[in-house]
């Protein structure tokens, strides 16, 4: 057996749950230890069994020794000592003049949107004596429906990232230094070469616009997006410039779906899913929960089609992909196929439903599931769904568009909305903007946002053009790679500074509205554009407007609604009349060579193109499946690692489009064989966070084939780099974390899985009590279920958690230590063996689990489930971990200054000005969710990022704990509230929220009142799959979990 | 031989007995007093950047306390005025005094006034005035006869212990809620009765537990 099965100090007792086996990595499964625990495995294996902590936890990291901590910590104590004898005089800093409706202390919030690219995301901002802090989704917005995506909120940091660019630069001279991006300190832009500003910048245009006449020679390149206000604007430049070009550029966008949708309906429509509607859902390589556009919509949608507790039909998904994702990870049947193979595989799929599509197989490997998956969407008619990801072809959007119009989803699962002013690049657009520079043709040109010296593809040099046009103007936050190379940087906007607007892909229109004004003085794209094109400068507050009074006719109520809203609910979105086509002519893929390699290209799953990379946050943010922080890496599955004769760290050299990149190993069981996925957004060469860390896939990107390649050259460099994870730390010692079934058992016997989900539990006695017993029967007494089977993984919950609790980021060698801070994590398990959905036996044994009890199979511990062919047909589940409160706290018995303790509403809570630091506490707790500040590790955040700080919570300092409160400070404010209306009220439910809960996309998490039977919580709880984790301690926790219900194909293996 | 030791010395380990006898009682004894907040805190009275008096505008003039402290019946914080409010009146009233001289720079330049905060509990501590004003507790009880102090002095210690005298038994400091600007408030005789019904018609529940103030 593996080592996760040895005996161990507590364990759940041996029963039927063995036959299923979780895992965290397959060095784990396979008992092959990680690299960096090596040594200390070997040695504890001599002792006998494997330690409990990885080597070094408990020393401080390589940059401080012990001595010069000694010294420094020396040195503050006789400072303190000094200080101490004066009481520290405060200041009160009344405004002046207070500003209307503001009162001290008490949040406002203002409703906006957030554009990314075409895509956007209506949003809530909790503002702070006029500093945002925290970002909700707004309830009104439909693409939002009051949740957020993790860029969404991680999105506060980078207003205030102390690396944004605070002037305009100019470079007379072309090709002059860099402009001091990086390290520039405060007070060092004084000396900064070529500082500029905005009006020398426009007494500039004013005349340079006059010598370009009618802009011939003049071109503008800007990213995809969907402002009626930019779109309005282009034109009036177009108009003033009629021969100037305009185009636009995107390293992520969702050019291949706009074509797609044009191939098949024949006009500019954007599709908006309504999983909600949906039955049976089959993504092609599409990550509809998680990075693909109106993921939030997507993921509500999906959440309440999954319907479990009423005995209304659930949802089935599918998912077609090369590399795990959230989506793939949450699917009820996940098939690897390489992304080349995909556009074969639709085309197998439609013409098993009997639509006309173009030549193309699936490969050999999931041929025999074709049917099947085609006869579920079959059954169920206006409820299947097929979706294709913006990284396949425009073709196969074409594809899957037929199925659907075939299976008559259109229309239900499926609507067309006019794309309106959304706008999009085209490779040959690029190219010929390129050639214009090459041929001289185009003497100025105008980069409006984005970082194409950066993220642009490598065989048509964006780059090298930018270098060679005699004028060029880059508009940005920071001062990036392509400021670098322009003649004029002019610093910009962040979206919570600008004015905007966006139209939604089903039409909804939502503006953007500034919660503060620029701090580093910037302008928007929209006021560069209108510069550009009249000379003057105008405020973005009227080119919006007077967008919108066009649109809508306004009066002032009218647009104060707006505000208020955020949208414009009036006219309410309509689908488009839009006919599918016969798409069997479409231009399509080829299927490349069957066992050839290629390489993927996709988003980064924490700093998405390269904007989010000098977030910390972002950067600390463990990626969903791979859980691999501060880096990213060349993902492959096991059998590919052996046929490359790699292991995990080691680097690659992959050539590709003329281009090179050296990209770390990084094993995932379970990706396609025959790929080797990369991801976007790293590689950085400025910035605090982001300089140095990982490697840029746009090296080795094509204009024409974005994400994927198969003309690769792969060459080992001998070199390891090392990839830090937040989970592979400490060790599971076996026991089972996640309990799951399937629905048709799970309907079959409700009770008996509640039972054998719960009968470790022993009853709430006092006799079962080492202390005190405490009665929870009165007033609030909060509690919180997280139904695994909706959790996607996708991490919005850990940075709302961070945002609204003030949680430090620590950096890749503390994390590579296991002391990353996050209050809450998402655990990501391998799930392998006897399987719920049947996977890799043939018996169709799709029991719950206690039919499977001592099964005799001789064969099921054999090579077959160890080996790396197993591994890779692993399934995946998510796990949030928060604090779980505890009724019977073991952390608090250990505690010697009773630091951590109840209070009478269940809450276990954290005193931070108590602790003296033994971690006593941290070592008792079975979860492992407290967090210790090894150091300040707030002291050397910049100044202007201290004020991202949510001021209702304490800030931690060096030597005390931390953990998950149930945002103790919500629940405060919330009582308070309460009882402010009436002395007697109790809080309601729904009144109060934690950040977690709130911003949750698929509504996983419920928190309030267990003594309320009619709150949301106590009703999870009382359903038959509510369970605890690790009952058999005793230690009646407060947060419980709804066992994962997957749905799987009643004969899949058959 | 001459003796080396006189007599006396015998004595000696029963004196140093006795010192570290005394100083175990009377080290403790002083850091109990003297580092406790009651000492160290209580009194200060620091120079404001103007001499404002609460005696005059509060007791002489009679003006309510939230004429200026307009939030603290909802906010967390009392609010200190702004600018724009000392100026309702002294746009009028003292125009030209020579103490209003940081009053009339803050109105030019937008620049607030640099108060210096005498009240203050710790940043891990978070106290709200609108539950305590709602709930009945008056100014006096934290803040002291501040109607008559012609110079703000802190009068209570702040301390967490001297917070949790009046959690546990909050009866001597609950009172109507016309009152609670009233700073030379007494007692009533029958304020164990009074404070009984105040608490039972406010549903008032002093948190003593650690989650009631620190987050």
């Amino acid at each position: 057996m593996s080592s996760i099965e040895r005996d161990t100090p507590v364990q759940a007792p041996a029963d039927e749950r063995e036959t299923r086996q979780y895992w965290r990595s397959v060095d784990r499964l396979l008992e092959s230890p990680p690299v960096a625990e090596a040594n200390a495995l070997e040695a504890a294996a001599q002792a006998g069994r494997t330690p409990e902590f990885p080597e070094g936890a408990d020393l401080p990291p390589d940059e401080v020794s012990r001595r010069t901590m000694m010294g420094l910590m020396g040195a503050s104590f006789a400072m303190a000592g000094l200080a101490g004898c004066r009481r520290p005089v405060e200041h009160i800093m009344p405004y002046v003049d207070s500003p209307e409706t503001t009162i001290p202390g008490v949040p406002k919030f203002y409703a906006t949107t957030m554009p990314v690219g075409t895509d956007s995301y209506g949003l809530v901002v909790e503002s702070h004596e006029g500093r945002p802090t925290k970002i909700e989704g707004n309830e009104l917005h439909p693409a939002s429906q009051g949740a957020a995506t993790v860029w969404a909120q991680a999105s506060v940091l980078n207003l205030y990232d102390p690396d944004r660019s605070p002037y305009p630069l100019h470079q007379s001279e072309e090709g002059g230094d860099d402009h001091g991006g990086d390290d520039h300190g405060e007070g060092g832009y004084e000396s900064t070469p070529g500082r500029s500003s905005w009006e020398e910048f426009e007494a500039f245009w004013t005349t340079h616009a006059e010598s370009l006449g009618d802009g011939a020679g003049l071109a503008v390149l800007t990213r995809g997006s969907s402002s009626p206000t930019i779109d309005r604007l282009r034109t009036e430049f177009l108009t003033r410039f009629p021969s100037a070009r305009w185009t636009v550029y995107d390293a992520v966008g969702d050019a291949n779906v706009f074509r797609g949708v044009e191939m098949a309906a024949g006009g500019a429509y954007r599709p908006v899913y309504h999983l909600d509607k949906a039955r049976v859902i089959v993504t092609l390589d599409a990550d509809i929960l998680h990075t693909e556009s109106d993921a939030v919509r997507n993921a509500k949608g999906f959440a309440a089609s999954r319907q479990l507790d009423n005995g209304e039909p659930s949802n089935r998904l599918y998912s077609v992909e090369p590399g795990w994702t959230a989506t793939g990870g949450t699917a009820d049947h996940r098939l690897r196929v390489r992304r080349g193979d995909v556009p074969g595989f639709a085309a197998a799929l439609a013409r098993a439903l009997g639509v006309s599509a173009p030549a193309g197989d699936a490969p050999a490997h999931v041929q025999d599931k074709v049917q099947k998956i085609a006869a579920d969407l079959q059954s169920a008619g206006s409820g299947a769904l097929v979706v294709a990801g913006r990284t396949q072809d425009p073709g196969v959007h074409a594809v899957a568009l037929a199925i659907n119009q075939a299976l008559g989803s259109m229309g239900t699962t499926v609507t067309l909305h006019d794309a309106g002013p959304a706008s999009y690049g085209s490779d040959a657009d690029v190219t010929a903007l390129v050639d214009g520079v090459d041929d001289g043709s185009i003497q100025t040109l105008v980069i409006v946002g984005g970082n194409p010296a950066y993220d642009g593809p490598r065989d048509v040099r964006l780059d090298k053009a930018i270098r060679k046009v005699p004028t060029s103007i880059h508009l940005s936050s920071f001062v990036d790679e392509t400021s670098r190379h322009a003649t004029w940087h002019l610093n910009g906007t962040h979206f919570l500074e600008a004015w905007g607007d966006a139209q939604g892909a089903d039409g909804t229109l939502s503006v953007v509205q500034p919660l503060i004004a620029p701090l580093f003085n910037g302008r928007s794209d929209i006021e560069l554009v209108n510069l550009l094109t009249t000379g003057a400068h105008r405020s973005g507050a009227e080119l919006v407007r007077e967008t919108w009074n066009a649109a809508l006719g306004l009066d002032e109520k009218g647009w104060r609604r707006i505000l208020h809203d955020g949208l414009a609910t009036e006219p309410a979105p309509a689908p488009a009349a839009a006919t599918i086509g016969d798409v069997s002519g479409v231009e399509y893929p080829e299927a490349p060579a069957a066992d050839g390699m290629e390489v993927t290209i996709d988003v980064s799953r924490s700093a998405w193109d390269g904007r989010f990379s000098n977030n910390a946050w972002m950067q600390e943010l463990p990626d969903p499946t791979t859980k691999v922080t501060w880096d990213n890496a060349a993902l492959v599955s096991h059998a590919t690692a052996e046929a490359l004769d790699v292991e995990r760290g080691d680097v690659l050299l992959l050539t590709l489009n003329n281009g090179k990149v050296e990209a770390p190993v990084f094993v995932v069981p379970g990706h396609a064989d025959g790929t080797i996925g990369l991801s976007l957004g790293y590689g950085r060469s400025v910035g605090r966070a982001s300089k140095g860390v990982g490697y840029n896939a746009s090296r080795v990107r094509s204009a024409a084939s974005p994400w994927y390649g198969t003309a690769v050259q792969v060459r080992k460099t001998g070199r390891s780099h090392e990839l830090v994870q937040t989970q592979e730390h400490w060790d599971m010692e076996g026991r089972h974390h996640v309990e799951e079934t399937t629905l048709a058992s799970f309907r079959e016997h409700p009770e008996e899985f509640n039972h054998k989900i719960n009968h470790h539990k022993l009853p709430r006695e006092k006799s079962h009590q080492l202390f005190e017993y405490v009665d929870y029967s009165q007033g609030h007494q909060w509690g919180m279920a997280i139904d695994l089977t909706t959790c996607t993984g996708c991490n919005a919950c850990i940075i709302a958690c961070q945002s609204e609790n003030n949680i430090p980021v620590v950096g890749k060698e503390q994390v590579r230590r296991g002391r990353e801070m996050h209050w809450l994590r998402v655990d990501r398990y391998f799930v392998t063996g006897h399987g719920v959905t049947g996977h890799g036996h043939g018996d169709g044994h799709n029991g719950n689990g206690h039919g499977d009890a001592g099964h005799g199979d001789a064969g099921h511990n054999g090579d077959h489930s160890h080996g790396a062919s197993a591994a890779d047909e692993a399934e995946m589940v998510f796990q949030p971990i928060p604090c779980m409160h505890c009724e019977n706290a073991p952390c608090e018995q250990v505690c010697p200054v009773a630091a951590t303790a109840h209070d009478d509403e269940g809450l276990n809570h954290m005193i931070y000005n108590r602790c003296i630091g033994t971690r006593y506490c941290s070592n008792n707790c079975p979860y492992k969710v407290r967090r210790f500040n090894f150091f300040n590790y707030t002291v050397e955040t910049p100044e202007i990022a201290k004020i991202a700080a949510n001021p209702d919570v304490t800030v931690r300092s060096r030597g005390v704990m931390e953990k998950c409160s149930f945002c103790v400070q919500r629940l405060t404010d919330a009582k308070i509230a309460a009882k402010a209306e009436d002395p007697h009220a109790m809080v309601a439910d729904g009144d109060v929220q934690t950040a977690c809960q709130q911003t949750c996309p698929t509504g996983a998490i419920s928190f309030g009142n267990i003594n309320d039977a009619e709150s949301m919580v106590s009703k999870d709880k009382a359903k038959d799959r509510n369970y605890t984790l690790l009952d058999v301690l005793n230690n009646w926790p407060r947060t419980s979990f709804l066992a994962k219900v997957r749905n799987p194909h009643p004969d899949w293996t058959a | 031989m001459p003796q080396i030791f006189k007599p006396w010395v015998n004595r000696v380990p029963l004196m140093i007995l006795a010192g570290v006898a005394a100083g175990g009682l009377l080290v403790p004894a002083f850091v109990w007093y003297y580092f406790s907040p009651e000492y160290t805190d209580v009194g200060y009275q620091p120079e404001q950047p103007i001499p404002f008096s609460h005696a005059l505008h509060a007791g002489e003039l009679e003006m309510d306390c939230r004429y200026c402290h307009a939030q603290v019946e909802k906010a967390a914080v009392a609010s200190v005025p702004t600018s724009k409010m000392c100026n309702n009146c002294h746009s009028l009233v003292l125009r030209d005094s020579p103490q209003l001289a940081a009053l009339r720079d803050s109105l030019a330049n937008n620049e607030p006034v640099p108060w210096v905060r005498v009240h203050k509990v710790p940043q891990y501590a978070f106290f709200d005035h609108g539950v305590h004003v709602r709930g009945g507790v008056g100014c006096q009880s934290c803040h002291g006869d501040i109607r008559s102090m012609e110079v703000v002095t802190l009068e209570e210690p702040l301390s967490m212990g001297w917070c949790l005298e009046c959690h546990r038994n909050p009866d001597m400091h609950i009172r109507s809620l016309d009152e609670i600007t009233d700073t030379t408030w007494e007692p009533p005789s029958d304020q164990v009765q009074l404070a009984a019904n105040f608490i039972e018609e406010r549903n008032l529940q002093p948190p003593e537990d650690c989650s009631g103030c620190h987050r």
